[in-house]
């Protein structure tokens, strides 16, 4: 007897086989993220596995398009956009992004750790945060470049 | 100009995912214009990549397993909507054919079967009884092999003793 498969489900080995590459190169990284995201590790490490799964075969093909640069960055934005309603919650609930600190971020001042979390981490736009801080969006663009010096001059 | 560009704050406004539609299309147009908009990105993503690495926590051992799990249950469901989906899609399935893209013919007969993982811990403790009642049945053979022939014996003296 003769069955049809379908494209997808042919190829549903290497979008799994895809996801694991993914996985061992960049969960551990992801996590980290999310655990920021979410302040809670047992409810990131939930998100992770969510986030891993719901990867569709075009989601994959984007990440991994040499075009679209970094593929943990693709990989994060992707995160980004699954963790929007966590944002949306956070921003309901605390009114203002919590301050996270590490040997990265705790080398920023204030208000750059203001700026790079609010927008990194907790999803907030350029102008929610200028309405914030009360500054325009140029001022706020320019904390964060400065937040990013931060960082690169710890990488080098 | 194109340092302007890149110290308006906009390509790290992208990397943390906060750049307006209007903001990411105009740097994917610089950057395919301008190496020097594409060079830095690549920086900033590095930047982003070396923060990720440095905050990196380690996942759980069995986080992978359940990814797998979920991507082994959708291939299962759905082999079994295709039928279903196949019945409706007769039509556009022959059109498809035609153009030999999207469907591949293939022997389904399968002499596999998927379980659950759980049931290897099961296959165990059925394996390990197994054994346990094996090393059982001999110990028992031979002690009653052992019995028998000690019983035969008395019996043996017994006769020689009797008049």
């Amino acid at each position: 007897m003769k069955e049809q498969l379908t494209y997808t489900e042919t190829s549903l080995p290497s979008i799994k086989q895809a996801k694991q590459s993914l996985y061992t190169s960049y969960s551990g990284m992801l996590l980290g993220y999310i655990v920021e995201v979410v302040k809670d590790r047992t409810v990131a490490e939930k998100y992770l596995i969510d986030i891993f799964t719901s990867l569709q075969a075009n989601d994959i093909q984007d990440i991994f398009n040499p075009d679209n640069g970094s593929v943990y960055c693709r990989l994060q934005s992707y995160a980004r956009k699954q963790l929007q309603t966590v944002h949306n919650c956070i921003a309901e609930c605390a009114g203002q992004a919590a301050i996270s600190s590490n040997r990265v971020t705790g080398l920023m001042n204030e208000e750059q750790q203001l700026v790079f979390c609010g927008l990194h981490y907790h999803g907030k736009s350029i102008a929610q945060l200028a309405y914030e801080l009360k500054k325009d969006e140029t001022a706020i663009r320019q904390i964060l470049k400065q937040s990013f010096n931060i960082i690169r001059s710890n990488r080098k | 100009m194109i340092q302007q560009y890149i110290n308006s704050g906009i390509l790290e406004a992208y990397v943390t995912g906060s750049a307006s539609e209007t903001e990411v299309e105009e740097l994917m147009r610089m950057k395919t214009e301008y190496p020097e908009v594409s060079i830095a990105l690549q920086e900033l993503e590095a930047d982003m990549e070396h923060l990720a690495r440095h905050m990196a926590v380690e996942p759980p051992a069995r986080a992978w397993d359940k990814i797998s799990d979920s991507i082994d249950e959708i291939m299962l469901r759905n082999k079994h909507v295709q039928p279903f989906i196949e019945k409706e899609e007769t039509d556009n399935r022959s059109n498809d054919r035609s153009n030999g893209q999207q469907y591949i013919e293939v022997e389904a007969e399968s002499s596999f079967m998927r379980i659950h993982k759980a049931w290897k811990w099961v296959f165990a403790a059925v394996f390990i009884l197994g054994k346990i009642f094996l090393a059982f049945a001999i110990y028992f053979y031979l002690e009653n092999r052992q019995a028998q022939q000690q019983l035969q014996e008395i019996k043996t003296e017994l006769r020689k003793l009797k008049p």
